[in-house]
């Protein structure tokens, strides 16, 4: 009897699962992950790593507030850049833009190029022609103007955290993740435009 | 229309004629002058610390003894070449000390030269903040700041409720970047026209002003919108405006800034070059936005 109760379960089973694709998935199609998207997790682990380096040393120094005098504006930026860079000592490039990321992005930013609405966008952003060593932890200098970041491009790109001072800008060709706080070139991917 | 002269016929004609040439060199301002309409000033890509930065400063600060503006919109480039204390001193504090001491209030656009961290600067009055809008008094005139350096989803969100939100029926938006210009440096931002034009279209945008392009240029009418090019309060690129079909009045010879007086429904403007010569003046009713898009 126990026997049979054990044979009817069995096929019951069978019977439901062979029925059920959804019941027991193949071994690949249950590992199988969407590769962009851990590109972009990546990324953003990176990211958010480097505002958590940066979170950790800003107490060192005096906050950045509203202020009617600018010396102050001056030392608490200086500050945090000194201060990052000290924690940074080992940093260099592609610790953001990773191979995978930098691939990714020139990815995201090709189609961003092309056409006339991507002449536009291009157009914007060599607007300005800076000079600017590419360097981790560099100071983007100050007599250099920034580039302009097209919308549509922004809209191209993973978002950054919000707030949290982080940009992405470019220099000719080639982005940088501008820490605008500290005025501090996180990391640079050269050639991101075409 | 009355002359700001009106303010002074109390006085001997001598001495009159005497602080008309001193006060406005060769032309006099022809804005009403009213005391309930709104009164400001606009300079864009000031910062240089230069003579000619500090003698357009001198202009405008002999400008308001006789039109007292309460507000001077910065178009941006506040700060070329640096953002330590002694940037701030010549290129701003020093040319401006007679405007700040008198209590006009400065609120700033950032532009391509400027340091992120000058929204923390409170004579800025940014309140920290890379756009942001304010409202001068009590009048219906709302104006907002926006960085058109970088126009990111969040901003356009922010701009396009804030925008809707607004009962104002002047809405006035600056931020460096010129959507027209004629310009050969810079000219027309287009990607960013296309991005921003529709937003001010749909939200009833009324006057729209820029710096960038270092000229002085009034485009017509764009889909109901007055846009102005006021790039030279301190940078000047000589010969760099070519007249195109959007100029109606364009001046690239000497350096320049704007007067401005919103009085209900009209809208007052001079352009004024460093050497107190009018290079354009006018007044415009509150243009009607026009349609997002076309009726059945």
């Amino acid at each position: 009897m126990r026997t049979a109760l054990y044979t009817w379960l069995v096929m019951g089973v069978t019977v439901l699962t062979v029925g059920n694709p959804r019941a027991i998935a193949p071994l690949s199609a249950q590992t199988r992950v969407n590769p962009d998207a851990l590109v972009l997790s990546d990324f953003n682990d990176r990211v958010k790593s480097y505002l958590a380096l940066r979170g950790k040393v800003d107490g060192d120094a005096p906050p950045l507030q509203q202020t009617k005098d600018p010396a102050k504006i001056e030392a608490a930026q200086k500050t945090l850049a000194a201060v990052i860079r000290n924690a940074r000592t080992g940093a260099k490039q592609g610790d953001i833009f990773a191979p995978e990321i930098e691939k990714k992005f020139r990815a995201l930013l090709r189609p961003e190029m092309k056409g006339a609405e991507g002449a536009q966008a291009r157009a914007e952003i060599l607007d300005e022609k800076p000079v600017v060593e590419l360097k981790v932890n560099a100071e983007y200098p100050s007599k250099e103007p920034l580039s302009t970041v097209p919308p549509t491009v922004l809209q191209a790109l993973p978002p950054l955290p919000k707030d949290a001072g982080l940009e992405y800008r470019f220099v000719r060709k080639h982005m940088i993740l501008l820490d605008t706080r500290a005025n501090l070139i996180v990391d640079f991917l050269l050639n991101a435009i075409p | 229309m009355q002359a700001v002269r009106r303010s002074t016929r109390t006085l001997p004609l001598a001495v009159a004629a005497l602080l008309s040439v001193t006060v406005f060199g060769a032309q006099q301002l022809t804005l009403p002058n009213q005391k309930d309409s709104i009164h400001f000033a606009v300079i864009g890509d000031s910062g240089t610390g230069g003579s000619d930065q500090v003698q357009v400063a001198q202009r405008l600060t002999a400008m308001h003894a006789t039109f007292p503006f309460d507000i001077v919109l910065m178009m941006g480039d506040n700060l070329y070449g640096g953002n330590a204390q002694r940037d701030y001193a010549s290129k701003f504090e020093a040319p401006y000390k007679g405007l700040l001491d008198a209590n006009v209030k400065f609120y700033a656009a950032l532009g391509n030269h400027d340091d992120a961290t000058e929204v923390m600067y409170k004579p800025f009055n940014m309140n920290g903040k890379k756009y942001y809008t304010f409202k001068p008094g009590n009048a219906s005139v709302r104006f907002f700041a926006l960085d058109s350096n970088y126009m990111d989803k969040e901003q356009l969100a922010w701009l396009e409720k804030e925008l809707a939100g607004s009962q104002s029926d002047w809405k006035i938006c600056f931020f460096h970047h010129p959507l027209y210009s004629s310009g050969k440096t810079h000219g027309s931002a287009l990607e960013t026209r296309a991005t921003l034009e529709p937003i001010f279209v749909k939200n009833g945008v009324n006057v729209v002003l820029t710096g960038h392009d270092h000229i002085y240029e009034r485009i017509k009418l764009e889909q109901g919108i007055q846009h102005f090019v006021i790039g030279s309060g301190g940078s000047l690129r000589r010969g760099d405006l070519t007249r195109t079909d959007i100029t109606v009045k364009g001046y690239d010879q000497d350096y320049v800034f704007m007067l401005a007086e919103i009085a209900g429904d009209e809208f007052y403007y001079a352009a004024v070059s460093r050497r107190g010569q009018i290079i354009d003046s006018g007044v415009f009713q509150r243009p009607q936005p026009a349609e997002a898009s076309p009726k059945p």
